[in-house]
């Protein structure tokens, strides 16, 4: 029912494992990578909505991947995930694009409130652009006149 | 404490070596100063005192030369104007005596004799005219020499007396005339002398008897039993110090007379002659006690503001360090901490996701009618509420900690203390207002403005603010709380004290009270981090924190501000 498609980046194969199964018990679709470079690898293959990543990771660390994220995909809605409590990583990471962040530890309830806010705001975004295209399919009468004149 | 007493000792060396420092340096000069200088007034009092006692005695030679020449002259005079034939008449003998005698009163009486030492003629209050004086030894030597002057003898008479005699050789006949002088009136000449209160003057001739009288005991015709002790020469004036037969020391100047071999003395006793000199000695010597008392009293003061201008420095640099120190452990915890704490958040984040697991699973249960309400449904319901429950107290925790460990950058701005203190205690003024606490803010209008991040100096404040309350209704309840702001200016630092009348803090709290995680508040309430946050904001401005606090009286909190603009 829900097309809203997750995807959960984080080093913490047992947080990726149970947040998958909670969130799929909400109905959630949900993928789950263990670091940026899998995510990124994914994401080239997936229709994802959304994705919620960790800051600090080893390898391609939070940062990084979403501004690999950000250029290679950009309609991508992302949620940070930071265990430090430092308003500077969040900070850096809303100038990068993300849509917010979180504090580890979060409530779950919270993670999908922000994950559907961030759904909410990617729809809209949709939403505008296939109104733009119609708008271009689309022309007023005057003009089909005009050029039908021409002709 | 040992280290202490060592302090003490090192100090006590310190002081006694400045102290005896202190005193010798000046000291050294002064008693050199005041050395010589008593010396020079000695020389100089001495040389003066001397000096005069010579004039005396000059003046009074030439005085006594002058009555005997005088005397003498009268006599040449008679002698020139008569003959024997003549002067022998008692008659003319008599006037002449008279004529004599208006010249000077010093004249007792005129006789006139032969060749043969025969009394001729004799004008006087004795019966002496028919006596033969040929073999008496002053007619030898007056025959001999032509002029003579005797000494003080008793003669005839059995009294003290002294002739003058001269000869006359007028053709073919040899005459003598001769004079008696009144020794009183001598005497009195010589006597007259007053020197000081033991000054005195007298006349010894060659066998050193006494010729005058002396005052301080000497009758006439005695023998003065010093006189081998005198230093004589014939011209000059001779001065010495000499103890006399009484035992007495006395200054002494020496003159001889010219026409007679008499010997005028001046002496005075030496205490006397040198009164000045004992006053300038007592002079000297209060000088010194003063100037002594002077020096040490000023050498005691000086070391005594030394050492204690060092111990205090001592004193702040030992705080500094200790305050370095502790900053540095600060800075050595939070950054362990701040590794702590973000790892212990992965681990919690994976503890509240299966929390949240296993909620739903439950949730799932019951409305699948798999899981029956029970007691025991109920228990596991509040035992996971309970995990929730404890893992939000160590995020707070853990956050805390971030907080305390973050390295923000520092937004610094010109900070006016009169507007933003009142902005902070506006946020505490409602719960001090529900705890009935008065809040009173100090800050004078010339406060200058300080160089700070404000987010900073809020954080810091508030803390001490929510902390001061925290005290005062522990203490007071609510009722009769009161929390001061005072803000001076110290020395070109700013001091902004906060003080509360709250419970106060336990001594052997008080040094432990900005290390990390200590914290007298129940378990849950306080994470500790509070105040070690306050130190390190502060330590980062360049300013200090302390405390100051009395167990059941209050505390107070001073924060020091250099960074002034």
């Amino acid at each position: 029912m829900k097309e809203l498609k997750i995807m959960l980046v984080d080093d913490e194969k047992r947080f990726l494992a149970t947040t998958q199964k909670l969130l799929a018990r909400e109905g959630y679709d949900i993928l789950t990578a263990e670091s940026g470079e899998e995510a990124l690898e994914m994401l080239k293959s997936h229709n994802i909505h959304v994705v919620i990543l960790d800051v600090k990771m080893p390898g391609l660390d939070g940062i990084a991947t979403l501004k690999e994220i950000k250029s290679l995909f950009p309609l991508i809605e992302v949620i940070m995930l930071t265990g430090n409590a430092t308003v500077e990583s969040a900070i850096d990471g809303l100038k990068s694009g993300a849509f917010d962040y979180l504090m580890k530890p979060c409530d779950i309830d919270e993670l999908i409130k922000k994950t559907a806010e961030a759904f909410e705001k990617r729809q809209k975004l949709e939403e505008k652009i296939s109104m733009a295209r119609t708008r271009s399919y689309m022309k007023s009468p005057r003009e089909i006149l005009k050029q039908t004149e021409g002709t | 404490m040992k280290s202490k007493d060592i302090r003490k000792d090192y100090y006590k060396l310190l002081k006694r070596k400045i102290l005896a420092s202190m005193i010798l340096v000046p000291a050294i000069p002064f008693i050199l100063a005041v050395m010589v200088s008593y010396y020079y007034f000695m020389t100089s009092i001495q040389t003066k005192t001397v000096s005069k006692m010579v004039r005396i005695v000059e003046d009074h030679r030439q005085m006594i030369e002058f009555f005997l020449k005088e005397r003498k002259s009268d006599l040449q005079f008679i002698l020139d104007s008569y003959n024997l034939n003549y002067i022998s008449q008692p008659e003319v003998l008599r006037k002449i005596f008279y004529t004599l005698q208006k010249e000077s009163r010093a004249f007792i009486d005129l006789g006139v004799f032969n060749e043969d030492g025969l009394h001729v003629a004799y004008y006087g209050p004795y019966e002496l005219a028919g006596k033969i004086y040929k073999d008496e030894p002053w007619f030898k030597e007056v025959m001999r020499k032509g002029f003579y002057i005797s000494d003080v003898f008793l003669g005839f008479r059995q009294v003290p007396h002294f002739i003058i005699s001269i000869v006359k050789k007028d053709a073919g006949e040899t005459w003598v005339l001769r004079a008696t002088i009144d020794t009183l009136l001598f005497n009195n000449l010589v006597e007259k002398v007053r020197i000081g209160k033991t000054g005195e003057a007298y006349i010894l001739n060659k066998e050193g008897i006494f010729q005058t009288q002396r005052r301080s005991g000497g009758d006439l015709m005695d023998k003065d039993k010093d006189i081998n002790k005198y230093l004589t020469s014939p011209e000059e004036i001779k001065t010495f110090i000499e103890k006399d037969i009484t035992g007495s020391t006395y200054l002494y100047a020496t003159a001889m007379l010219k026409d007679k071999s008499w010997l005028l003395v001046v002496r005075q006793e030496k205490a006397d002659a040198f009164m000045a000199l004992r006053s300038a000695i007592y002079l000297v010597i209060l000088i010194t006690i003063l100037g002594g008392i002077i020096i040490v009293f000023l050498a005691f003061y000086m070391s005594n503001r030394v050492i204690r201008r060092m111990e205090l420095m001592d004193e702040e640099k030992k705080q500094l360090s200790q305050q370095l120190v502790m900053a540095a452990r600060l800075a050595e915890i939070g950054e362990m901490s701040a590794g702590f704490a973000h790892e212990i958040n992965n681990p919690l984040q994976i503890i509240r996701s299966e929390h949240a697991l296993i909620e739903t699973i439950l949730t799932d249960l019951k409305e699948r009618g798999n899981l029956k309400s029970s007691e025991d449904t109920a228990d596991l319901e509040d035992s996971l509420h309970q995990i929730n429950v404890q893992i939000d107290r160590c995020a707070k925790i853990t956050r805390a900690i971030l907080k305390f460990a973050r390295k923000k950058e520092h937004v610094v701005s010109k900070i006016d203390l009169r507007k933003i203190i009142p902005e902070f205690t506006d946020m505490i003024a409602k719960k001090a207002c529900v705890d009935g606490i008065i809040i009173k803010k100090e800050i004078p209008e010339n406060i200058p403005f300080i160089n700070a991040d404000s987010s900073e100096l809020q954080q810091v404040l508030i803390n001490l603010f929510n902390n001061a309350i925290d005290a005062i209704t522990l203490k007071h309840g609510s009722h009769g709380g009161k929390l001061d702001i005072v803000v001076r200016t110290v020395d070109g630092k700013v001091e902004i004290s906060v003080a509360d009348n709250g419970c106060g803090i336990d001594p052997e709290n008080i040094e432990k009270i900005f290390t990390p995680f200590f914290t007298t508040k129940p378990v849950g309430k306080g994470t500790g981090l509070g105040l070690s946050i306050c130190f390190g904001i502060i330590d980062k401005m360049g300013g200090t924190i302390g405390v100051n606090s009395e167990k059941g009286v209050g505390t107070t909190f001073t924060i020091t501000l250099t960074n002034v603009n």
